[in-house]
């Protein structure tokens, strides 16, 4: 009798282990952001897959925010308080991540985001929040040191969208410049959708660059390059910081695109372990590349889980990823604290150069898969 | 030297297709009194026309025009029997609401059956130029549609002072009462006119998208110049939509080089406020009592 008392005590404090953990995903699945979201979706799908592998068997809590910060927010109450989650991966957006980021350190509960990239989410001393992805000051920190590794570039003009994404990139980006002794020969915010780009170009073109630094999305990165061919603009390099740079479509207009250099958070590429193995397995399944988004989203999700497992309850969970280190699709991992940063995985950023209508990794080199190619060649 | 003459050509090339779309809306409205706040949003259907016509049968934008034109004629033809018609002697409101909720029906149709993603044509000649010398260089396909424009206004011209028809449309626009007096069938002529001008929209429209991109909020940017084009130049006056235009492509290019590209609305809009408050009637309008 006593015996089995016994058992029955130790089956019972066992018992929340046996249990599966629940660990709760808030990301943008419908809403204007939703064909990224699907990309998070997908990666962590194919985390889920992996883990069941191992024998860790996750019960997911999905939300949807729909791009929404309130409706974030409301999600995050809900996993923290009634469904009892041990961590949450998401979500998605910049907006919506800084607003769930001070919830998850009311609540106590580890939150580890994927792929936002305002700067000031991990700059806040938030000790339940971390993230794995790299901000948004290191897309122009590391193109402007893949140019200078490259050549010896002394003047750099920049060009780029008048909005908030357009102009604080290009801050950051004049703070470094600023540091490295290059100088600014051309400061040119342009108002979005102008069909005529070319007498800008041409006034850049007098100043003669060594860099052009741009920062646009899709439609206008491509006037600007097809512009910048027609007026015979010929810095030693294009350095292309906004999301209009690294897109498929954008690669596809092989005429203007060839030898652009832009920069990311990870390529199918990139030689770091599972890395080419997820592109391949993730493109069977879904039918698309991967993006970014996709493998951060699934590093993410696996160290999550493992943590949780490991450790129990939330704040040993907390105590776990902070004092972790993993490798995998997304290279080295680590939760540092750093210029200000609390809890941010110090990413390495790869600088990506199209080659032959493909993105190829070019740097750093330890990385790479191909030669960058330096200087910008001559216009055809 | 160089950029001044590069800026100036450019502005003057893309000047050509905004005043295409001045004219347009400036036709419309000497002939019937009516804004039309949709005619950017007309430009659009040609835009998206064009893009059909060219990755479905492989037309080339230019080509195209010859499909385009007629077609927008009937599109805007129809337009103006079914919805114009009925509001050509309402107040000034609610014409403006029905062109504002025409183009906004517009837009959304597009938007359902394109999605709001940005297209862009890329044919052989997208980013191709002539070098002029100099470090000037001229962009074959805005060249080109240059050319087209001002074949197509000439055209244009020969045809509003040369024939019956054109006689017709001018009288109207001068007196309708005195021109249905006259025996000129004056609803006749709103339509040829109003059809001309949804032609003209949708040939800026083909003309500019090798060089452009296309999505279905485009219009409300090319309403706002075609406004300013036709105010600047005398609302009614082909003649001062065609220098409008011009010169509001001269001076975007101008002050994006010599200000800041970020500035040049402002100067377009300063530059529009000086004309009306010296010139109220536009530089080539009459004014009327």
């Amino acid at each position: 009798m006593r015996k089995h008392l016994l058992a029955l005590g130790a089956v019972l404090a066992l018992s929340p282990c046996l249990l599966a953990q629940k660990i709760g995903v808030i990301n943008s699945m419908s809403g204007p952001e939703a064909p990224i979201g699907e990309h998070i979706t997908n990666g962590i799908k194919l985390a889920e897959e992996d883990l069941k592998k191992k024998g860790i068997n996750l019960q997911l809590v999905w939300e949807d925010d729909t791009g929404k910060p309130q409706i974030s927010m409301s999600a995050m109450e809900k996993l923290a308080t009634r469904d009892n989650v041990v961590g949450v991966v998401g979500p998605y957006t910049s907006a919506c991540s800084n607003a769930v980021a001070k919830l998850a350190e009311k609540y106590r509960v580890p939150l580890l985001i994927p792929a936002a990239a305002k700067e000031e989410i991990t700059r806040q001393g938030l000790k339940y929040v971390f993230r794995m992805n790299a901000p948004a000051d290191k897309y122009a920190s590391s193109l402007i040191d893949a140019a200078s590794s490259l050549g010896k570039p002394k003047t750099i003009a920049f060009i780029y969208e008048n909005t908030d994404f357009g102009t604080s990139t290009t801050k950051t980006a004049k703070e470094y410049v600023a540091k490295k002794g290059m100088q600014v020969v051309a400061d040119e915010p342009y108002p979005k959708g102008a069909a005529d780009y070319r007498s800008t170009l041409a006034k850049v073109k007098s100043k003669n660059p060594d860099l052009v630094f741009m920062v646009s999305y899709v439609a206008d990165a491509i006037l600007l390059m097809r512009q910048s061919k027609e007026v015979g603009l010929q810095p030693q390099a294009f350095l292309g910081a906004g999301a209009g740079f690294t897109t498929p479509e954008f690669a596809k207009e092989r005429a203007i695109s060839e030898d652009v250099i832009s920069c990311t958070q990870w390529t199918g590429d990139v030689n770091w372990p599972g890395a080419k193995e997820f592109e391949a397995r993730f493109k069977a399944k879904f039918g698309k590349e991967p993006t970014y988004h996709a493998a951060c989203a699934y590093a993410s999700m696996i160290i999550m889980a493992e943590t949780a497992k490991k450790a129990g309850d939330r704040v040993k969970t907390r105590d776990a990823l902070k004092a972790g280190k993993w490798n995998g699709v997304m290279g080295e991992v680590q939760f540092a604290d750093y210029e200000g940063f609390t809890n941010q995985n110090n990413h390495q950023m790869l600088v990506q150069q199209i080659i032959n209508g493909n993105y190829e990794t070019v740097l750093p080199a330890k990385f790479a898969t191909k030669k960058a190619v330096f200087p910008f060649p001559k216009w055809k | 030297m160089a950029v001044f003459l590069q800026s100036l050509i450019s502005g003057v090339l893309i000047g050509g297709v905004y005043a295409l779309i001045g004219i347009g809306l400036t036709l419309i409205f000497g002939v019937m009194r009516v804004v039309n706040f949709a005619h950017g949003d007309i430009m659009m259907v040609g835009m998206y026309l064009t893009y059909l016509l060219f990755t479905l049968m492989g037309i080339d934008p230019f080509v195209s025009v010859l499909i385009s034109f007629p077609l927008m004629f009937l599109f805007g033809g129809f337009l103006q029997k079914v919805f114009i018609n009925r509001v050509l002697n309402a107040v000034a409101q609610n014409q403006i609401l029905l062109t504002i909720g025409l183009g906004l029906i517009m837009s959304n149709t597009v938007m359902l059956i394109f999605t709001s993603d940005y297209k862009i044509l890329t044919t052989s000649y997208s980013s191709s130029t002539i070098q002029v010398g100099g470090g000037v260089s001229v962009s074959v396909p805005l060249l080109v549609s240059f050319l087209i424009t001002a074949a197509i206004t000439a055209a244009l011209g020969w045809f509003l002072l040369k024939t019956d028809t054109g006689q017709a449309i001018r009288a109207t626009a001068q007196d309708r009462d005195a021109a249905q007096l006259m025996g000129i069938n004056v609803s006749r002529m709103s339509v040829i006119a109003f059809g001309l001008g949804a032609a003209l929209a949708g040939t800026a429209g083909a003309l500019i998208s090798p060089t452009y991109y296309i999505f279905p909020q485009v219009g409300s940017t090319f309403t706002l110049k075609a406004f300013v084009i036709t105010v600047l130049g005398g609302m009614g006056s082909v003649v001062g939509a065609t220098l409008g235009g011009i010169l509001i492509g001269v001076t975007e290019s101008m002050s994006a080089v010599y200000i800041s590209s970020g500035w040049k609305d402002v100067v377009v809009f300063v530059l529009f406020l000086l004309v009306l408050l010296f010139k109220p009637s536009g530089l080539m309008g009459k004014s009327r009592t």
